[in-house]
């Protein structure tokens, strides 16, 4: 028996998908035997014994189509030439791929396509990256015998999409793109118009791509084997001619990427089809809205000045470093050593991050550190850490295909996590059912082919009221896994939240008015969550930017414990992390208390690991949190922050807050690739660098550790992680690293759930996945999957405790806040490419009857106040939220949507509550004001 | 007693936490021990203050947690 051979064959198309079977076949191909799995097509099991059969409507990210009849085959005891696509191996079978009959028959197809195809390769786009021009060479197709009749040639071409052209006259009609749009992307925009002859790609209801349905995930371009689908880039600038993978550094999906270039400029990226996270899947951010690296506001030489007021003046790197050191050094002297901190950023590497704490807690002298998700996912740390044991996502983002149940809670998916989005609608499209948990009916509650079983539209400010009525009907009807309980969790600890859980104060009928969603509704999702045989969270900043944020971590978490949903495939409970390096900044000990892998700096083995590797004493008491050094400042007593990568201004709550506390330091070192609003206030600017110069690594959503390597040079001449090495130096204690690698293998020596990483390994592997150490060399995709981190999996009780942000008549209207598709964060990224197409400024959405109420029609300018200050922009009505909430977004620093929300936090780890304000709307004059 | 912003904000940090804690047992020691892993010792001391000149602000069970550090 041959050793079956479905092996990753890095960059070959195998024509169809891979089969799932567990039993294999051997079949022939041209006489060499090939064991496949049983359902491999023909063309996939030649193409892994080494035969490539032409193939043009074939590739193997889509179900087989069978439609352009080149990849015919003769099989010995059968009539006719069936396509190689679309039939499936069976045992014994005998394949002939290459005969005269074949050709003849591939050719005359090859014929008939070429003779309605403009004969332009040679300045064609696509000129040596053209499946239509390759398998004309393979069949040897030499002339066309038809004479000039009726075609396609003079059909249009639509450049309404920022990044990709559509030439109708170079389409072969082969479904590639509408296929990859229904089956990858999920979101059905492209159909065949029109039948026979007249038959085309049209964007939804014959619109241009811009102003059809198409998100601009890039998977049409991907899929379209000829210059008709291609990106502009491409146009304009030619063929790629070298590849570097990487990272994208957008959102926590992670996705993998490949960078194609001409010399040192970028032409285009191409998702990797070996990605772990997206497996060649893209969205519109990774694939094509990278363009702000070298916008002409990148700032890329060291600036400073004496004070905020002054004008900045571009320095060399020594003097700015310099200059640095020495306002630190003042601070120190006359303040004490607390007077100083800094902010890690979850766009930064894990290197660039692990240095820069290093330098707070080793340079410094302080653990005052913090990281941009405490604004977050600090919620999750706590909650399961309580719960589990560790501060991580329990599955694999692969897993949900095994999932039957999925629940969403407050997330989007859709827009805030579009790669993962669509693997998500794949799974629900086969069947899976979906609870949505969220005040807005967002995409994934009613798109193509998929509705919500449930939409529990609860009030903001109630999920801890909700998973708990949850949990009350799993517990009073006997849905509890009782012998996962007793095999895999504190029985204790499990008996006391039973009793509670079971309180009548906890039922859904108790609970209704509060939550605004009917009893009957809980029962029915509880009954879906509890009895389907894998039940899968995914949740995001709806859950923890509240002041209950990590009380619901933990519900969610006691929740999947009760009923067994803990350990194996499609289950869990999965963070959808905001930023691309929040799990990672968050595991290199980006946290005031915590030293990389979570442990506190008051355990004395681990800090005596950190002294003995660093050389210097370190401090055992936690240090301050953001909110804390901001608060510190406004007293006097916190002077000097350095912030990579942040935009604090902009980004955290109450910004006169914030303005107030930068404005009271005497020196601020922002790190950043452009003059963002935070740098208002700063002394000292220190260009960063973007993706495409960075060498690291960056850890997604589901633990895992991608490379993110050096597709470009740093344009100010330095990496980040040796600019802060430099300062650190510069205050007296030396990090000395010749490389990136070089740090990660001291993130390996000293951080337990590190231990087996490094770049040579992430190189050999592509990806791996935390904890990779002595016990899991190769990785762990699903965690907690024989026991806990912690041991045994701790239950929390969870009482609801309403937040003290509550509609008055002064402010009757509840804000909530969350992102778009096409933008990212602050938008300092996204507002500086195309994506401003599709969103050019913050709208909020305002339910109809709330609108006309306050006179307010749909495109007016509003003045939106809250307890906390106002600020004005645009309503939209909408009926995708109730009547008594308003949703917006914080993309644009015009409209400063953080002016008006407050600083109420979670009462564990002082996330900000951006998920509840109370407001007031009214009409407003067309002036927009910032902050 | 005038407080500046820090020291307001610390009284509703205290005061949220002890109404968040998870189990209703000995809700005094489990402040202290949130406290210690997540607060600096000057945030702590402050605290110590407040309690001792406005002693009202503060919940019972914070005020306790402040007397079990002593």
């Amino acid at each position: 028996m041959n050793k079956p051979i479905e092996i990753a064959i890095e960059d070959l198309d195998l024509g169809t998908p891979a089969a799932l079977s567990e039993s294999t076949v051997t079949v022939h191909i041209d006489g060499k035997a090939v064991d496949v799995p049983a359902g491999t097509s023909i063309m996939r099991a030649a193409s892994l014994a080494g035969t490539q059969i032409p193939k043009l409507c074939a590739t193997d990210s889509l179900d087989a189509h069978g439609s352009c009849r080149l990849c015919l085959v003769e099989v010995e005891g059968r009539k006719g030439t069936p396509a190689s696509c679309t039939t499936p191996c069976q045992e014994g079978m005998s394949v002939k791929t290459q005969t005269p009959r074949l050709d003849k028959l591939r050719k005359g197809v090859m014929e008939l396509y070429i003779s309605d195809h403009p004969l332009d390769c040679l300045t064609c786009s696509a000129n040596g990256d053209c499946e239509l021009q390759d398998m004309a060479g393979v069949v040897g197709l030499r002339s066309v015998r038809y004479e000039e009749g009726s075609n396609h040639l003079d059909a249009g071409k639509d450049n309404s999409n920022p990044y990709f052209s559509f030439d109708a006259s170079k389409c072969i009609v082969c479904s590639r793109c509408v296929r990859a749009c229904s089956e990858v992307q999920g979101t059905f925009a492209l159909t065949i118009a029109a039948r026979g002859f007249e038959s085309k790609v049209s964007p939804s209801e014959e619109n241009a791509f811009l102003d059809s349905e198409c998100v601009s995930c890039g998977a049409c371009v991907q899929a379209c084997p000829t210059a008709t689908l291609q990106e502009k880039q491409v146009i304009d600038l030619g063929v790629p001619t070298r590849k570097v993978k990487t990272t994208c550094a957008y959102c926590g999906v992670g996705c993998s990427f490949v960078a194609e270039l001409r010399g040192d400029e970028l032409v285009r990226m191409v998702p990797d089809k070996q990605g772990g996270a997206n497996a060649g899947h893209s969205c519109v951010k990774g694939r094509f809205a990278w363009g702000y690296a070298t916008h002409s506001d990148r700032i890329t030489r060291p600036m400073v000045r004496e004070t905020t007021d002054s004008e900045w003046r571009e320095v060399e790197w020594p003097e700015a470093i310099a200059f640095a050191a020495d306002r630190f050094k003042a601070i120190q002297q006359k303040h004490g050593i607390d007077a100083l901190g800094g902010i890690t950023s979850s766009r930064c590497t894990n290197e660039e991050v692990y240095v820069v704490q290093k330098m707070v807690r080793a340079s410094l002298q302080t653990n005052n550190v913090d990281t941009c998700a405490r604004v977050c996912h600090s919620p999750t740390g706590y909650g399961l850490k309580q719960t589990f044991g560790t501060s991580a996502g329990t599955q694999d983002f692969a897993s949900v295909q095994q999932a039957d149940v999925i629940m969403v809670i407050g997330a989007n998916p859709t827009d805030a996590h579009p790669v993962f989005g669509s693997r998500m609608k794949r799974r629900l499209r086969e069947g899976a059912k979906l609870i949505v948990i969220d005040p807005r009916s967002i995409d994934l509650v009613k798109s193509p082919h998929i509705k919500a079983t449930s939409h529990l539209q609860l009030q903001p400010g109630t999920n801890v009221a909700v998973v708990n009525a949850l949990a009350h009907v799993i517990a009073t009807e006997g849905w509890i896994d009782e012998a996962f309980v007793q095999e895999r969790c504190d029985v204790a600890s499990f008996n006391a939240w039973r009793r509670f859980i079971s309180l009548p104060e906890n039922s859904p009928e108790n609970l209704a008015e509060i939550s605004g969603v009917a009893a009957e509704t809980i029962r029915e999702a509880a009954a879906t969550y509890a009895k389907a045989g894998n039940s899968a969270i995914y949740y995001g900043l709806g859950v923890t930017e509240h002041s209950q944020g990590s009380t619901m971590v933990m519900a969610m978490a006691n929740l999947a414990m009760a009923t067994g949903n803990i350990g194996r495939d499609g289950v869990g409970i999965n963070p959808l992390r905001g930023q691309n390096n929040v799990q990672g900044a968050c595991d290199m000990g980006s946290f005031p208390h915590e030293f990389s892998g979570y442990r506190h700096v008051s355990d004395e083995t681990a800090r005596e690991q950190f002294t003995a590797l660093w050389g210097v004493d370190l401090r055992e008491e936690p240090g301050m949190r953001i909110p804390n050094m901001l608060d510190a400042a406004i007293s006097g007593n916190f002077r000097g922050m350095y912030i990579q990568g942040e935009d604090i201004a902009q980004s955290d709550p109450n910004s006169q807050h914030v303005a107030a506390a930068l404005s009271a330091m005497d020196c601020v070192v922002v790190q950043d690739l452009f003059l963002n609003e935070t740098s208002k206030f700063a002394h000292v600017f220190l260009p960063g660098t973007s993706f495409l110069e960075k060498d690291g690594t960056f850890t997604n959503a589901e633990r895992r550790i991608n490379r993110v390597r050096p597709v470009v040079p740093p344009a100010s001449g330095l990496a980040e992680w040796e600019v802060t090495c430099a300062l650190s130096e510069a205050m007296g204690y030396t990090m000395d690293y010749a490389n990136a690698s070089e740090i990660m293998d001291e993130i390996a020596a000293l951080t337990p759930t590190f231990a087996g990483v490094s770049f040579d390994l992430l190189d050999e592997r592509g990806s791996i996945q935390w904890p990779c150490n002595e016990q899991a060399p190769e990785g762990t995709p699903i965690m907690h999957a024989q026991r806990f981190v912690r041991g045994e999996g701790q239950f929390v009780t969870t009482p609801y405790v309403p937040t003290d942000e509550r509609s008055t008549r002064k402010f009757p209207l509840l804000l909530t806040t969350g992102r778009i598709l096409s933008q990212y964060n602050v938008g300092a990224q996204t507002r500086r490419t195309d994506n401003t197409v599709w969103h050019a400024e913050d709208i909020l959405e305002i339910h109809e009857a709330d609108a006309e109420l306050r006179g307010v029609a749909d495109g007016d300018w509003i003045e939106v106040a809250s307890r906390a200050g106002s600020t004005r922009m645009r309503a939209h009505i909408s009926d995708d939220i109730p009547a008594g909430v308003v949703y917006t977004t914080f993309h644009h620093p015009v409209s400063g949507t953080n002016v008006i929300t407050t600083d109420n936090s979670d009462w564990a780890t002082n996330c900000p509550e951006y998920k509840v304000t109370a407001v007031e709307i009214r009409p407003s004059s067309a002036i927009a004001v910032g902050m | 007693m005038t407080f500046d912003y820090n020291q307001q904000h610390l009284i509703k940090m205290a005061n949220q936490i002890a109404g968040n804690m998870p189990t209703r047992e000995n809700v005094p020691a489990q402040i202290v021990q949130h406290m210690m892993q997540f607060w600096t010792p000057p945030m702590r001391a402050d605290l110590k203050k407040i309690a001792e000149h406005t002693a009202e602000l503060l919940s019972d069970d914070v005020l306790a947690a402040v007397a079990m550090q002593d």
